[in-house]
C-alpha cells in the first residue's frame, strides 16, 4: 500500500536539503524553459514534440526539454559562476517504471573554475548531506566509501580488454570469446556498451566510474591523451545516479559533435532538431575548466529509502496514469 | 524482420535456427551512443537461460506464436494441464517451463498459454489475481489508522504475502504477479 504522505514528505526533505547544500556553497537557483526549440540532440533520446502557436497564428516546432543543460551553460557563458536547477525533464519512449519514467526530476548544477574531479567530491558531499537530513536509516544506505574506478582499468580487469588499443576487430573477437551477442553493424561505441552491460555493470555496486572513451564523450572535455573524456557516472547499489563532466568549451568541437549526432538521428529516422546557436555562441565565454552534473532525484530518493522501483517514490507514476489494467482513468485507492 | 524495440514478454526469437523465448526485457541507454534492449531469454530446446543484449537498430527474426486463454485444471507433480474453454482441448506444460508462475497457480485460474506450431511453450499470468485470505492474525488495535503496517497472510493456494493490518481472514485480495506484492482488497 502506497503511503502518499510519507513519499511526499521524504521528497520535500530531499529537495530542501539539496537546496540548502548548494545555496550554502554560493550556487544560485535558476529556472530554465521546459518548452524549447532545441531539446537534447542525443541519438537515443526521443523528446516529446509539440507546436508553439502565437496569437497571430505563427507556428513554431518545439519540444519538451530532455535536460536543462543548454540553458544552464548559456548562463555560465553569461557570467554565472555557480548555478543549479531542480526541474522536471521529459523523455518519450522510456519504460514505465523500474528505473525509468517518461518525466522525472533532475538536479543539474554547475561551477566554473573547477573540474570533474572536484565535481565528484561535491557530489559525494551533497549525497551525504541529503542522507543526513533524511535521518540515520537513509544515511546507512550510502556506503561509507565511494571508490573511484577508471573505465580503462575496469575493462582490463573484468573483460580483459585494453581500450587504448581496442578496435572493432579485436572487440569482435572478445565478444566471440566471451559468448556475447554482437551485430555486424556494431561501432566501437556499441561494442563498448555490450561489454559494459555484461562484464562491467554487474561488478559495479557502489562508486564513481570515470574517464569514458572518446566515443562516449557527450558534451565533455577530453583527457590530455585525447582517447578518453573527463566524464563520470556514480553508482550506488548498482543504480546509476548521475552523469557529470568537465564541460567542453570549444564551440567548434561542440558543433562537430552536434552535427555527428544529427546524422545519427537522421539515420535512426528521428526528428533532427536544430542546433541551439545561442548556446554555441556563449560556450566560448565559459571558463575552462568548468564542471556540470545531472543527478536523477527520483533515483536518489530510491537509494536513500532502499526502494527498488521508481514508481515507489513517485506519487503518480506513468504506469498508474496511463496503464490501469481496466482502461479507466486513474482513481485514488480508498482510504481505510 | 523485426526490431528489438518490438520485443515483449514471451516473444519468440529465432537466432541461427535456435528458438528463444523472452522471459524479461528492459530498454537501456548508455550516456552516449545507441540504445539497447536487454533481454533474459530461455532456449526452448536446451532450457538454458541467458542474457542477450540487442542494439535497437539490429534486425531480428520473430517466430509466429499464438496466445490462447485457457483454464488451469490440475497438475501431476511434473505436468500442469490447461483447457481451452472454447474447444475443450487440453494442453500440458512441464513444471520447469513455467517455474516463475508456480506460486500463483490455483485451480480454475485463467491464464494465457503461449503456443508455437500448436505446441504449448509456457504461460503468462494475469497482472493481478484474486485470492481468499486463508489465515492472518487479527489486527492489533491502533495499527489500522495509517495503513502503513504490514503483516503476514497465507492465501487459499498457500501463497504467503504481506498485507495491511486491516485485512482479515476470509477477505478477498488482489496480488500483483509482476511484483509478487499485495495490491488491494476486493470489496464484496
Amino acid at each position: 500500500m502506497k503511503d502518499f504522505f510519507k513519499i511526499a514528505k521524504e521528497r520535500e526533505v530531499i529537495n530542501d536539503a539539496i537546496r540548502s547544500f548548494l545555496k550554502e556553497r554560493g550556487s544560485v537557483e535558476v529556472e530554465t524553459p521546459v518548452v524549447v526549440r532545441s531539446p537534447g540532440m542525443e541519438p537515443n533520446l526521443s523528446p516529446f514534440e509539440t507546436i508553439v502557436i502565437e496569437p497571430n497564428g505563427s507556428k513554431h516546432p518545439a519540444a519538451l526539454m530532455t535536460s536543462p543543460e543548454y540553458a544552464m551553460k548559456k548562463l555560465l557563458g553569461l557570467g554565472f559562476e555557480k548555478a543549479f536547477t531542480l526541474t522536471k525533464v521529459f523523455r518519450n519512449g522510456e519504460e514505465f517504471g523500474g528505473t525509468h519514467n517518461p518525466e522525472f526530476t533532475l538536479l543539474e548544477w554547475y561551477q566554473q573554475g573547477a573540474d570533474y574531479w572536484a565535481c565528484m567530491d561535491e557530489t559525494e558531499a551533497l549525497i551525504r548531506h541529503v542522507a543526513q537530513a533524511m535521518g540515520p536509516q537513509a544515511f546507512a544506505h550510502v556506503p561509507q566509501t565511494l571508490k573511484r574506478f577508471r573505465v580503462r582499468d575496469l575493462f582490463v580487469e573484468h573483460a580483459g580488454v585494453d581500450l587504448d588499443k581496442a578496435d572493432v576487430k579485436t572487440l569482435t573477437q572478445t565478444c566471440r570469446d566471451l559468448d556475447i551477442h554482437f551485430d555486424k553493424t556494431d561501432t566501437l561505441s556499441d561494442f563498448f556498451y555490450r561489454l559494459f552491460l555484461v562484464r562491467i555493470e554487474p561488478e559495479l555496486k557502489d562508486g564513481f566510474v570515470y574517464d569514458y572513451p572518446v566515443y562516449q564523450a557527450a558534451l565533455s572535455e577530453l583527457c590530455k591523451d585525447g582517447k578518453y573524456s573527463q566524464r563520470f557516472e556514480l553508482y550506488i547499489d548498482g543504480l546509476e545516479l548521475c552523469n557529470g563532466f568537465t564541460e567542453l568549451t570549444d564551440a567548434r568541437e561542440q558543433r562537430r559533435r552536434f552535427e555527428q549526432e544529427a546524422l545519427e538521428r537522421k539515420a535512426l529516422g528521428k526528428t533532427v532538431h536544430p542546433i541551439d546557436e545561442t548556446f554555441l555562441e556563449l560556450l566560448p565565454s565559459v571558463r575552462t575548466p568548468s564542471f556540470g552534473n545531472a543527478l536523477g532525484v527520483d533515483r536518489l530518493h530510491m537509494v536513500l529509502t532502499g526502494r527498488k522501483k521508481i514508481e515507489e517514490v513517485l506519487l503518480f507514476p506513468a504506469s498508474e496514469i496511463f496503464n490501469r489494467c481496466d482502461g479507466k482513468n486513474y482513481v485514488f485507492p480508498k482510504r481505510h | 524482420m523485426s526490431s528489438p524495440n518490438d520485443i515483449k514478454k514471451s516473444t519468440v526469437i529465432n537466432q541461427n535456427g535456435e528458438l528463444w523465448i523472452v522471459i524479461d526485457f528492459q530498454r537501456v541507454s548508455p550516456g552516449k551512443g545507441s540504445s539497447f534492449v536487454r533481454t533474459r531469454m530461455k532456449n526452448l530446446k536446451s532450457g538454458k537461460v541467458q542474457e542477450t543484449n540487442f542494439k535497437s537498430a539490429e534486425s531480428l527474426t520473430f517466430e509466429d506464436v499464438q496466445y490462447k486463454r485457457m483454464q488451469y485444471l490440475y497438475n501431476d507433480g511434473n505436468l500442469y494441464t490447461f483447457m481451452d474453454n472454447m474447444t475443450y482441448e487440453q494442453f500440458s506444460i512441464a513444471k520447469a517451463d513455467m517455474e516463475d508462475s508456480l506460486p500463483y497457480m490455483k485451480e480454475g485460474l485463467e491464464v494465457t498459454v503461449v503456443l508455437h506450431n500448436g505446441q504449448p511453450l509456457t504461460i503468462n499470468l494475469p497482472q493481478k489475481i484474486q485470492y481468499t485470505v486463508a489465515y492472518t492474525e487479527p489486527a492489533v488495535k491502533g495499527d489500522t489508522a495509517s495503513g502503513g503496517v504490514l503483516k503476514e497472510a497465507e492465501l487459499d493456494n498457500g501463497l504467503k504475502v504481506k498485507v495491511p493490518a486491516f485485512i482479515a481472514q476470509g477477505n478477498e485480495v488482489l496480488v500483483n504477479t509482476e511484483t509478487g506484492l499485495y495490491s488491494e482488497r476486493v470489496n464484496g
